[in-house]
């Protein structure tokens, strides 16, 4: 069966707003789900973040929400209301997935409650994307991804630099901890299709963002179960040269931590006296008098073109990456030659350009299929659909098209 | 029982991003071996936080966090007899995961090819940093260079400061997590079509992925955002903000304009409430360095933990920056059961971080403590691949099994 998508058959409705209910989303709908997403009659959140093309802000040509919600069919349903309600119940009844991210002090009173929705339909499978999860003393605790980021212990991390403590804490760029909740719940919701074909039932998945971020602390959180220390964003690293450094044309970072690739740096620095010092000996020693071989090395790389650098630096084994920019990464000749990138015609924003398959499986492919919805852009089409007894797009079920199953 | 019990990984992955990837299916039940080799450990065995300061190879709390719940095999896959090893337990298993440079699965005759022809099913993922085609395949890629590679360092940093890196070597855990998904979803494919196949991955297109806002605007605009610390286009004040004490900080969001009311209500400035001026987000974005100061003026008096009882009380977003201590001790965190501590041979009992999300049907648990290296040698040996003592004696007097 050749081309036929690896998630074919899946149905999902999404109650998503923002990142991480989408992203779960997108990641299945890539591979051939069905994905109809609910939105309130203001729409999803992250039709306000844009970015809009020509600045000009309109719900239906936010870049994040084009980014998040190709391949799905939208309709409008406010949730609050009977109405809403009984339009969810109506799509779940048929529904593999429903994936949301509201808050669980919100979901009952927006009818998403597992006991009920599975009475209708036993095989189904809730996907609650909470901030602080549905079972400690703080689960109904306000956030936004940076404080879901402090409380997972990661903003500790990163941030000021040696001489600059003062300055606080620092987030990395865009919705973070959303994008890990949404990683996290889309491979247990995936889990749980699995365990659907042993139980033949489904089943209430909780995914704790707050958990999520705690998970990716690398080897810093067992410095304090393993040697009663804590590690932190200030003070020299124990290994250099792990730096970005300024070129003539941009930023580059050097990464160096290796003997022998140190040994080729300084090669290709054209062997500086100052490469022999005794200081200098040693990746520990590096570090330990970083400051003073930061400044011998920047004088140098600021003579330097980033790409002429990154590849030579490359044929000698070292790990040096160049501090891409949009541009750069956009006019990559490496990431070209593997086509990369997505062009979608949006409605409305046009010719737009997309992050594209994250992963490429060599039977099964990674689609865009449709530009995202317009705001209510499916809600007739759909109702229609209930009404003749089938909202989704084929009715043939799951069971039917199963193949040689174990 | 477990989603993905009765499915077995042959788990070729070192460092972080693999057997981050590999962890997420010993989190769901599947049986992973993660072939190991004492000729060449995995990095994370060799590097700190060592149990009680004492360096060993089984001994690091980087290696015990991301590999619980796994077997190990140890196996010199140098070694030309290794090879046949390293087949058989394909035959016995659904899944390969491997992360080593490009073309390093080839030469050592474990590429897809080779591995397709003792399991015609199997489904095999390649996790690289510049993926397994393209002129830049065989660069050297470490987890910490892939930030600035992606883009994101670009993006992360002070205003008017040079870009940041963002504290973690963040492409490892989102390559594993998406590498964990596409895994899925081609297992689930192969349960209805009987079909296995080939999967490649980058860690810098996966990291891409996570920054689409700035990818489109460049497409559209040929610009891209400017760094902008802790600051959001669409929340005022959202910052992370001084408290009392040596390096305390609290996260603060206001995601709205009540939201905003409450938290001024809260740190108790009802002039701030009533200026008619920062009622919008408009104003509070042209009057954001006033607002963040007056913030701060209220937090720079408390601690991190009152400030957040206090804005929680009043509905409003805050967090405390925690560290890895606040964390550890955290009673919500123990009260949703997130932490591990199981016997460990070697470290004991020690505080690990467990699985973030939870089943109701069919509860996931970490089972066992990360393996010590070639633990289960024998137990793969012998009952997964079906050997005699006798072959295993022979493969072991021949340094195969080191």
């Amino acid at each position: 069966m050749p081309n036929r998508s690896a998630l074919e058959g899946i149905r999902i409705v999404e109650c998503g707003g923002l990142v991480s209910a989408a992203y779960a989303c997108k990641l299945f709908a890539d591979l051939g789900a069905e994905v109809i997403k609910v939105e309130p009659p203001w729409g999803d959140l992250a039709r306000q973040r844009g970015p809009f093309p020509g600045q000009r802000p309109d719900p239906n040509t936010s870049g994040l929400f084009i980014y998040l919600n190709c391949n799905k069919r939208g309709v409008v349903a406010d949730l609050s209301q009977p109405s809403g309600q009984e339009l969810l119940g109506a799509l779940v009844r048929d529904a593999d997935l429903l994936v949301h991210n509201v808050p669980p002090s919100r979901m009952q009173r927006l009818g998403l409650d597992y006991e009920r929705l599975s009475r209708a339909n036993p095989r189904l499978i809730e996907v609650s994307i909470t901030p602080f999860g549905m079972q400690g003393p703080l689960r109904n605790y306000e956030a936004s991804d940076l404080v879901l980021w402090a409380a997972g212990g990661l903003a500790y991390l990163n941030g000021a630099g040696p001489g600059s403590d003062d300055l606080p804490p620092l987030k990395p760029f865009g919705l973070q901890a959303e994008f890990q909740g949404a990683l996290n719940a889309a491979v247990a919701a995936l889990g749980a299709l699995f365990a659907r074909r042993k139980l033949g039932v489904g089943q209430h998945v909780v995914v704790s963002v707050q958990q999520c971020v705690a998970s990716i602390l690398e080897l810093t959180f067992e410095y304090y179960p393993y040697m009663g220390l804590i590690a932190s964003r200030l003070g020299q690293k124990p290994i250099q040269p792990l730096d970005f450094f300024e070129c003539r044309d941009g930023w580059i970072f050097v990464c160096c931590v290796e003997e022998h690739q140190w040994q080729q740096l300084v090669e290709l620095m054209g062997h500086p006296d100052w490469a022999e010092l005794e200081i200098f000996r040693d990746r520990l020693s590096r570090a330990r008098n970083w400051d003073a071989l930061k400044l011998l090395m920047q004088e140098w790389m600021a003579t330097q073109s980033v790409q002429e650098l990154y590849h030579a630096g490359q044929l000698r084994r070292i790990p040096l990456a160049p501090v891409s920019t949009m541009g750069d990464l956009l006019h990559s000749p490496h990431l070209s030659a593997r086509g990369y990138f997505a062009v979608i015609e949006q409605p409305g924003a046009g010719s737009t350009t997309l992050p594209g398959a994250p992963y490429r499986l060599s039977r099964t492919p990674w689609r865009l299929r449709r530009p995202a919805p317009r705001l209510g852009e499916h809600t007739a089409e759909v109702l229609d659909g209930l009404a003749r007894g089938n909202a989704w797009s084929n009715g043939v079920t799951l069971e039917k098209t199963r193949y040689g199953t174990a | 029982m477990a989603p993905l019990s009765g499915i077995r990984v042959a788990d070729f992955t070192w460092v972080w991003a693999g057997p981050f990837c590999t962890l997420q299916l010993a989190h769901l039940g599947a049986e992973v071996i993660r072939v190991e080799s004492s000729a060449r450990p995995c990095v994370t065995r060799l590097l700190p936080p060592w149990a009680d300061g004492q360096p060993g190879l089984n001994r690091s709390g980087y290696f015990n966090q991301y590999n619980q719940g796994k077997y190990s095999l140890a196996l010199d896959l140098k070694h030309p007899e290794a090879v046949v090893v390293a087949k058989d337990l394909v035959r016995h298993c659904d899944i390969v995961c491997e992360n080593f440079a490009a073309g390093v699965m080839e030469r050592l005759g474990l590429g897809y090819e080779a591995l397709r022809e003792v399991r015609p099913d199997v489904i095999m993922i390649s996790m690289s940093g510049y993926g397994a085609t393209g002129p830049e395949r065989e660069y050297v890629s470490y987890g910490p260079a892939q930030v600035p590679l992606s883009g994101l360092s670009s993006l992360t940093g002070y205003r008017g400061y040079p870009p940041m890196h963002v504290g973690i070597s963040y492409g490892d855990p989102t390559a594993g997590l998406h590498a964990a998904f596409a895994v899925l979803a081609a297992l689930w494919h192969r349960e209805q079509t009987g079909e296995g196949q080939f999967i490649d991955l980058s860690e810098w297109e996966t990291t891409i992925a996570v920054i689409p806002e700035a990818i489109v605007e460049h497409s559209w605009h040929g610009t891209q955002p400017e760094r902008n610390g802790n600051r959001d286009p669409l929340m005022v004040p959202h910052g992370v903000f001084r408290c009392a004490g040596e390096q305390r900080w609290v996260a603060i969001a206001a995601r709205d304009d009540a939201e905003w009311q409450r938290l001024a209500h809260a740190i108790g400035r009802r002039d701030l409430a009533d200026n008619p001026a920062l009622a919008t987000l408009e104003g509070r974005l042209e009057a954001v360095d006033m607002v963040e100061r007056a913030v701060e003026q209220w937090t720079s008096q408390r601690s991190p933990a009152e400030v957040t009882e206090t804005l929680q009380a009043a509905g409003v977003a805050a967090f405390p920056c925690y560290d890895s201590r606040d964390l550890a001790e955290d009673h919500h965190l123990r009260a949703e059961g997130f932490f591990v501590e199981l016997d460990h041979p070697e470290v004991g009992r020690k505080l690990h971080l467990g699985i973030p999300w939870k089943l109701s049907g069919s509860p996931c648990s970490i089972r066992r403590p990360a393996p010590l290296l070639g633990e289960h040698t024998d137990y793969v040996l012998r009952d997964v691949l079906g050997y005699d003592s006798s072959q295993i004696e022979r493969l072991r007097a021949l340094g195969v099994l080191r």
